[in-house]
């Protein structure tokens, strides 16, 4: 496919505010996982990646007077958003011919939980708040920046991010579109805290992924943008690229509503599609940024899977949720700019917490140092469902 | 790049009209008192064991069968892509784990409802009912959820990548919703068309070898577009299509008897089409998020039959010669979608 070129990149998670923070966290190995402090819970004990700000910061940041109406989700989208706009130049006219396409699955949520109670008495007011829906959420988000061409709401639960980065890319490609603003947002809520936790599949310490002792996941929140155009786009403009969108690839994987197939079929159909769009051998992968979320179930299958793409050409692997939790929607956009975080700066982030090797499993990076140049990426992001996603992201040649 | 054909190879429903039948067409139900109606279900034991039909939220079993008769029709087992739109996802499945949450004081919940409560769990129980493992993606955008299903499925079938998409628009509706939704003011206004609820799954295919209802000729979804831009957006899309407006037989609109949403219509139907025939669906299957769904399957019928009835009208001004139908949704947010349907 032709190339399409990354000119902005902005995100928010429990490791930092903005690329630079992140960057930062990312080659310390410093985790962004801890006690719960914004999210009102009694599984007070789960450790979490929290954005380390309330909403009144947030809002305050954002120069947001009154943040009743906002949902966490939105708050922090915005905060992002803003990075990325920005580093691309992203504007007046320019900004009102592109489009934004913009992940969550919990939407308003954490309001509508959080007035549940009161909602059969409830005044006008708080029913606004109730009835928000995933497309307020993008609605709330880029109100704030003006007028978008067209505005989409993509929800496929954990993939949700990775598939609004394929739709943005294939409006690209057909010619709808010269410039797409594609990502996600996520919040922490008390109903999907619960409904991972009734799944049993919450570790109550630090998660693990890849990991033989590994029991679960911890839950994060965050949001990241990037504006993606076509070439003729970044030269009008005078953009510079971050980096290259070279392939992706979305398939099913059919199996369970909330597991993964043994063999990860959806998975390995995913990447695949991904390296046979972008025209790519697996050799040609220095660095595969997986979806690791530290379940028994997903890690296992996730393995069997790349194993099965690459065979004797294993790239280093790692999982970054390790830093910011599982943060859902989101976690597609925010490990995308982790891996142009990567390429801009050659290192490989590190799968922090790691101990020992699962038998027959895949033994993730330890070491941030790249044997030679990283070149190409390859990132997935696995839903319930089996809705799983893989995105490749490469280097601008010189 | 030459636009490629789509044709619309077969839709079905399930609504507040007869499900699974166009018998809309010959006698429409009107609900005149109701401000809320929930959708009238088929026998669901005549698609799948009744333990199966047990574990499903009403959402997911009227996509499953929608879905199971349209690959029955279509004779396609695995289409290349699943795509679908809702709005509110598995609303009832999701207050009832927000009721246990409450109710237990987050001390055993069960996970069941949960495991439903996504809003991409319809659109990836039908990729495990039928085994495809092909593109599965679902949008959730209010009122345009279900029109970017179709955007999403044209754009990858100009490009080559997929030939056969099943798409859909799916909500249900609850009361404790429905009563958030009365005090917004968002329905049950005086005047208004009830609230319903919408099932509706939709073969597209790009073969032109298949029998099918319609063309899907072009869409367009833009926000807040300024009167010049909807204008350039129409004719470009037009050109396209190899069409002009003198093409465009009839605008189907969404008035729903809401002052606020209708007078969205009236500006852009007085702006960009102020001769043409106007039809309205509403009336017939009320109003819900992704109602425009059940408008776009109501106007790939009417161009198979070639034939309006009567009750569609929303003008004194009638078709003579049915050959395209406008398909105009807008939302109060700023959305607006148009979709161009033709006889193939």
């Amino acid at each position: 496919m032709e190339p399409i070129y990354i000119t902005g990149a902005g995100v928010v998670s429990a490791i930092g505010r903005g690329k630079e923070e992140t960057l930062t966290s990312l080659l310390a190995g410093k985790t962004g996982i801890g006690k719960m402090k914004y999210l009102t819970s009694c599984h007070n004990d789960l450790p979490v990646g929290e954005v380390p700000f309330s909403n009144e910061e947030m809002a305050q940041k954002l120069g947001i007077a009154d943040s009743m109406f906002h949902t966490r989700s939105a708050l922090m989208g915005r905060l992002a958003l803003r990075e990325a706009l920005n580093e691309a130049g992203l504007k007046g006219d320019a900004l009102r011919e592109a489009h934004f396409i913009s992940a969550t699955t919990v939407g308003g949520m954490d309001r509508r939980e959080a007035y549940y109670e009161l909602e059969k008495t409830c005044d006008h007011n708080y029913a606004v708040i109730a009835t928000h829906n995933c497309g307020t959420c993008t609605e709330m988000i880029a109100e704030a920046f003006g007028e978008f061409a067209s505005l989409s709401t993509a929800s496929t639960a954990c993939s949700s991010a990775t598939n609004a980065i394929i739709t943005g890319a294939n409006m690209l490609r057909c010619g709808l579109a010269e410039i797409v603003v594609v990502g996600g947002t996520e919040c922490l809520t008390k109903f999907h805290l619960n409904g991972f936790n009734a799944l049993m599949i919450l570790d109550a310490q630090q998660c693990r992924p890849f990991d033989r002792d590994r029991a679960g996941l911890n839950l994060g929140e965050g949001a990241a943008y990037l504006v993606m155009e076509t070439e003729a786009s970044m030269k009008k403009r005078g953009a510079k690229p971050l980096c290259v969108l070279s392939g992706y690839g979305n398939a099913c994987d059919a199996f369970h509503q909330t597991a993964s197939s043994p063999d990860g079929e959806g998975a390995y159909l995913a990447m695949q599609e991904a390296l046979q769009l972008a025209g790519m051998k697996p050799e040609d992968i220095q660095y595969i940024n997986a979806h690791g979320t530290g379940t028994p179930n997903n890690d296992e299958s996730e393995s069997h899977a790349i194993q099965r793409v690459f065979g004797n050409h294993l790239p280093p692997v790692s999982s970054t949720k390790s830093f910011t939790g599982h943060t859902t929607s989101a976690s597609g956009s925010i490990e995308a700019v982790f891996c142009i975080l990567a390429l801009q700066h050659q290192f490989l982030p590190q799968n922090i917490n790691w101990k020992n090797p699962i038998e027959g499993g895949i033994i993730p990076v330890i070491d941030q140092k790249p044997q030679g140049e990283i070149r190409h990426i390859l990132s997935n992001a696995f839903g319930f469902g089996g809705n799983d996603s893989s995105i490749i992201l490469s280097k601008c040649e010189a | 790049m030459k636009q490629k054909k789509i044709y619309i190879q077969a839709a079905e429903q399930i609504s507040i009209q007869s499900p699974l039948s166009e018998q809309w067409m010959e006698e429409p139900v009107f609900y005149d008192e109701a401000s809320l109606v929930k959708a009238q279900n088929p026998s669901f034991r005549d698609y799948m064991a009744a333990n199966e039909a047990r574990r499903m939220g009403n959402i997911m079993k009227r996509a499953l069968v929608t879905t199971l008769k349209v690959l029955g029709e279509t004779g396609i087992e695995n289409p290349d892509a699943i795509i679908t739109g809702t709005s509110l996802g598995s609303l009832d499945y999701t207050e009832r784990f927000l009721d246990s949450i409450i109710e237990n004081d987050e001390q055993t919940v069960s996970p069941t409802y949960f495991m439903q409560s996504t809003h991409n769990t319809v659109g990836s129980a039908l990729a495990i009912y039928t085994k495809t493992h092909g593109y599965n993606t679902t949008y959730s955008h209010g009122g345009t959820s279900f029109d970017l299903t179709l955007l999403d499925a044209w754009m990858q079938m100009q490009l080559g990548k997929i030939s056969t998409a099943l798409v859909g628009g799916h909500d249900e509706m609850t009361e404790q919703f429905f009563g958030l939704l009365q005090k917004v003011g968002y329905v049950d206004v005086d005047g208004m068309v009830p609230c319903g609820e919408v099932a509706m799954s939709m073969m597209l295919n790009t073969s032109e070898a298949v029998e099918h209802l319609c063309e899907l000729a072009g869409l367009r979804v833009c926000f807040h577009p300024s009167r010049e831009k909807l204008q350039q957006q129409l004719t470009e899309m037009l050109d396209e299509a190899d069409m002009t407006l003198a093409d465009i037989s009839a605008v189907m609109t969404g008035v729903n008897g809401h002052s606020e949403n209708d007078r969205l219509y009236h500006d852009t139907v007085q702006a960009l089409f102020p001769e043409k025939p106007l039809l309205h669906y509403k009336h017939l299957f009320g109003e819900n998020y992704t109602v425009s769904a059940l408008g776009l399957y109501a106007c790939a019928h009417l161009l198979k039959r070639n034939e309006i009835p009567s009750f569609l009208y929303d003008s004194k001004q009638h078709v003579s010669s049915l050959k395209s139908v406008l398909f105009l949704n807008q939302t109060r947010e700023g959305n607006v979608s148009m979709i161009i349907l033709k006889k193939a």
